[in-house]
């Protein structure tokens, strides 16, 4: 197997078990916010358009979360980027750099969608119709984004593809022709529209009080783009699925035990979210979702062990053996969890009293 | 040389790199400062129970929110993008070095973040004392993302006893962390006051303004006033090379720090007379002119932190050019077309030189050199040096010029390299010399090889005009006494006397004949002719001329034409070029 292109790695400074534990358990919440972020600009967008009392207000309410779910969205992107950088970087350096051009506008279009959302917020009444122009350029924004994010994570795993680097030197290479991208992208996009639903349906109920309509078209449509966006990235995940090269495929089909055993389960919890979602039971829904997100991570972790197996397997990196800094670390997490409790509580007492 | 280089030849990556992080860290410095100037702007309102600074309060809360949230955080994930994209091998060693610091920051960073929109959307919903807490909870949580970045950028500048033994704590700690850490915060709290002298000037209510650009004018007049001490104290812990640097041996950083002192100036003035003394001069042009000023503090230091690592990214250690400063023993010997990893020309040949040439300028120089474009242009640089001249000089690139990386290859390599930018880049002659009996040690080409890379003839002509031949010798033998910056020449006696004789020469044509090698015509036309003529131009004007005409010619150019100076080449460089000339027009020798 041809490796030359692919660059030596640096030390680490724990076990890699620590450090995979920290990016699969940090991913899934980058995109929880992530899909609420997405799904809910494009209902926003959509209800801005159809220009109903109701529609406006619920375009309006989902505008004013929009800038905070931007906010975390990066912010929770950015431990993930930093453990995926400490494991696989020699791959995803290598593979930012042969698409460069297009992975450093990601930073320009986030401005401006972020702008954009603002823009969205702020200016809502006097935008008036011209709003929902404003959404969907930050929706085409994101989805931009999207598809750069997905082409790097796909490239990442394609070291065979890295010797393209000498006719793509300016960073203009893409694997947007591999045969298993696009239903890799539709599958995220679709699905983060659906999570985008539910989100849609559980947020509006904070208003079911003091805007009860709301809350029940909120929760009417929401649960109707879940559903129906489900559905169809379910049936993109199997597309997905059966895209992959066979020995890939075959880890999820009985060949690696683990692999299979959580895709099985991944399944099963597929039926049952649906069976509470059409019973319109959000909270159970939004439960047994945020376990799928986590199998669905687990398992994209696996398919890219897959990809890279040939190549590199985790337990070659050599470690330098220095704890202490992470001990810093998970203390500051839980004493800034404990501030992070108090500041939600202090600020929710004052938003609804 | 372990990851591909992307290459944008006429832009560069350090040009990218400069235009995220300057206008970054004008942001990022204000979202700590500014978090301690809103809860002391809020403190204020409630103890003096003026609705009127409060509402400017909350009114400076929103730009704030919008600023370092939409620009300042997304441009910080900016500068992580684009320096993992320009220098791949510098990010991989301080991410995985420094891993759980990024991510005990990043706690602190969502902790930020929650707290600043808490703050802005509970404004007069909450209680005083929890709203201020929760003000107390941004600047506390961003100030100790400001004290975790700086150890591990700091550590880049002086790694300290990292170096021997790659431990976190001693990287981090490093030797000029404490003092950047307290000139970072009063740069903070001086911008803090910096925006909102401008926030004051956008104020309708008089009062209301003339209370809060004062109360900005004394906030960053302090602030300056502190930084001050912190800033040499800074500066007084560098390590020798990078000290020197910053204290006057790069032109660079010292034309940096003039814009950083009219800058500091500059502010304070304003924040003497338009802030404290008179706060109703703080009209909006003043408070931009104010802000502007705040930008080239800024930027000036954050210019000269960068320059004065050079030539390293990782003091000591990695260089700009990502190369190991312990790897180059073995580059020099083994070669670094055969050991790089993205190379395609291993071994060089006639034919491939000038790409194996490019290979290793993408390598080794692109790190800091465009192509013709408006950083560092190498073409630009080496305008006035011939192939041979530049081979020689790429040899000892580092000891003739400190803050730039050695050369990482043999001297074959280093010939390639030359081939590429004299020819490729520069169109001059890239054949070896011809053996002659002056060999290659003449003054002149001495001068190519030691001063041109920095100096012009015409300058060194004018500056020794009216010396003595002793005297330029003396100047020779104590060169870094005269300027500091100039590194000394280390030549030989016989080379210094050669190259004496030749810069003599220069002001004294009759006195003496400095000894030259045998050059071709057209070299002689690539050095005197062409920077105004091309080739074709002179073939046409001479198209009806002899030989001894153009030779003639060559002896009177001011006379023909009354703005060309006179020739200033030796006879026999007079001759080559006369049969050169006549040979573009299909004349015999």
């Amino acid at each position: 197997m041809n490796d030359q292109f692919i660059p030596t790695p640096d030390a680490l400074p724990v076990a890699w078990g620590w450090l995979q534990f920290l990016l699969l358990l940090t991913f899934p919440i980058h995109l929880l916010f992530m899909n609420a972020m997405l799904g809910s600009a494009g209902i926003s967008m959509v209800q801005r358009f159809k220009g109903g009392e109701v529609n406006r207000r619920l375009a309006y309410f989902l505008a004013i979360l929009l800038p905070l779910l931007v906010a975390f969205t990066v912010t929770f992107g950015v431990a993930p980027l930093l453990f995926v950088q400490v494991l696989y970087g020699q791959f995803f350096y290598t593979s930012s750099i042969l698409m460069a051009a297009f992975w450093i506008l990601i930073i320009p279009i986030l401005i401006l969608a972020y702008f954009g959302a603002y823009l969205y917020d702020f200016r809502f009444e006097k935008l008036g119709k011209a709003g929902g122009w404003v959404i969907s350029i930050v929706f085409i924004l994101f989805i931009t984004i999207a598809y750069f994010l997905s082409n790097n994570m796909l490239l990442m795993t394609l070291p065979d593809k890295f010797s393209g680097y000498f006719q793509h030197m300016s960073g203009t290479m893409l694997a947007s022709g591999h045969p298993t991208f696009l239903p890799r992208y539709l599958h995220m996009v679709i699905g983060a529209i659906a999570v985008g639903g539910l989100y849609t349906a559980l947020i509006t109920r904070l208003k079911s009080k003091s805007d009860p309509e709301l809350a029940a078209y909120g929760e009417a449509v929401g649960m109707k783009v879940f559903n129906m966006f489900t559905i169809i990235s379910i049936l993109l995940g199997i597309w997905f699925l059966a895209s992959q090269p066979k020995p890939v495929m075959m880890m999820f089909m009985g060949k690696n035990g683990l692999a299979t055993g959580l895709f099985v389960l991944a399944l099963i919890l597929v039926v049952l979210m649906l069976v509470f979602s059409f019973r319109k039971k959000v909270l159970a829904t939004t439960v047994v979702l945020t376990v799928l997100v986590y199998l669905m991570t687990f398992m994209r972790a696996f398919l890219r062990t897959g990809y890279l197996g040939k190549f590199f397997t985790l337990d070659q990196l050599k470690m330098a053996s220095e704890y202490s800094p992470m001990v810093l670390f998970l203390v500051s997490l839980v004493a800034g969890i404990f501030v992070m409790v108090w500041m939600v509580k202090k600020a929710w007492q004052a938003l609804t009293a | 040389m372990n990851f591909p280089v992307w290459y944008l030849p006429t832009i560069g990556g350090g040009f990218l790199i400069a235009l995220i992080a300057v206008t970054h860290v004008f942001v990022s410095h204000f979202a700590v400062g500014g978090g301690l100037y809103l809860v002391y702007s809020e403190k204020k309102g409630l103890r003096e129970q003026d609705p009127g600074i409060l509402a400017f309060t909350k009114r400076h809360a929103k730009f704030f929110l919008l600023l370092t949230m939409v620009y300042g955080s997304i441009t910080g994930v900016g500068i992580w993008f684009i320096v993992a994209l320009v220098n791949p091998g510098g990010i991989s060693l301080v991410i995985h070095n420094f891993v759980f610091g990024w991510a005990t920051e990043w706690v602190f960073f969502i902790l930020e973040i929650s707290a600043a929109f808490i703050y802005f959307y509970t404004f007069g919903k909450m209680d005083d004392r929890t709203h201020v807490a929760i003000g107390w909870v941004y600047f506390i949580s961003a100030w100790i993302s400001l004290f975790l970045i700086t150890g591990i950028i700091d550590f880049m500048l002086t790694p300290g006893t990292w170096l021997a033994h790659h431990n976190f704590w001693r990287g981090f700690f490093n030797p000029s962390f404490v003092p950047s850490v307290f000139f970072r915060t009063f740069i903070a709290t001086m911008l803090a006051g910096a925006y909102g002298y401008l926030t004051a000037s956008f104020t309708k209510e008089p009062a209301v303004k003339e209370i809060m650009t004062r109360f900005s004018g004394k906030w960053t007049l302090v602030s300056l006033i502190l930084a001050i001490p912190s800033g040499l104290w800074y500066v007084a812990v560098l390590p020798t090379h990078a000290h020197n640097l910053v204290t006057g041996q790069s032109p660079t950083i010292a034309s940096a720090l003039r814009w950083g002192f009219w800058g500091a100036v500059g502010i304070m003035i304003i924040t003497l007379i338009a802030g404290i003394a008179k706060p109703s001069w703080n009209l909006k042009p003043v408070a931009v002119l104010a802000f502007i000023c705040g930008f080239l503090i800024v930027g000036s230091f954050e210019w000269t932190r960068e320059a004065a690592r050079r030539p390293f990214v990782v003091n000591e250690f990695m260089y700009s050019n990502e190369i190991l400063k312990s790897d180059v023993p073995m580059l020099q010997e083994e070669g670094f077309l055969k050991t790089a990893r993205w190379i395609r020309n291993r071994t060089i040949t006639p034919e491939n030189r000038s790409a194996a040439g490019r290979e290793l300028f993408i390598n080794q120089c692109y790190a800091c050199h465009t192509i013709g474009g408006f950083n560092n242009d190498i073409i630009a640089r080496t305008r006035s040096m011939s192939y041979t001249a530049l081979a020689k000089y790429i040899g000892k690139i580092h000891k003739v010029r400190y803050f730039m990386p050695p050369f990482a290859g043999t001297p074959k390599e280093a010939q390639a390299l030359a081939a590429f930018i004299a020819g490729d880049l520069n169109g001059k002659d890239v054949s070896e010399p011809k053996p002659s009996n002056a060999g290659n040690n003449s003054g002149k080409m001495l001068f190519e090889e030691n001063c041109s890379s920095c100096h012009e003839l015409a300058d060194l002509a004018e500056k020794t005009a009216g010396w003595e031949q002793q005297k330029i010798r003396t100047a020779l033998d104590k060169l870094n006494q005269l300027v500091k910056e100039m590194p000394p020449y280390d030549g030989t006696f016989a080379e210094k006397d050669q190259l004496v004789a030749f810069l003599y020469s220069l002001n004294h044509k009759e006195a003496v004949q400095p000894v030259v090698p045998s050059v071709d015509g057209k070299r002689v036309f690539e050095d005197h002719c062409s920077p105004c003529h091309a080739s074709s131009d002179l073939a046409e004007k001479t198209a009806a001329w002899d030989r001894a005409k153009i030779r003639d010619a060559l002896d009177k150019l001011n006379q023909l034409v009354e703005e060309m100076p006179p020739m200033e080449g030796t006879k026999a460089e007079k001759e080559d070029l006369a049969d050169y000339l006549n040979s573009l027009k299909g004349g015999q020798k």
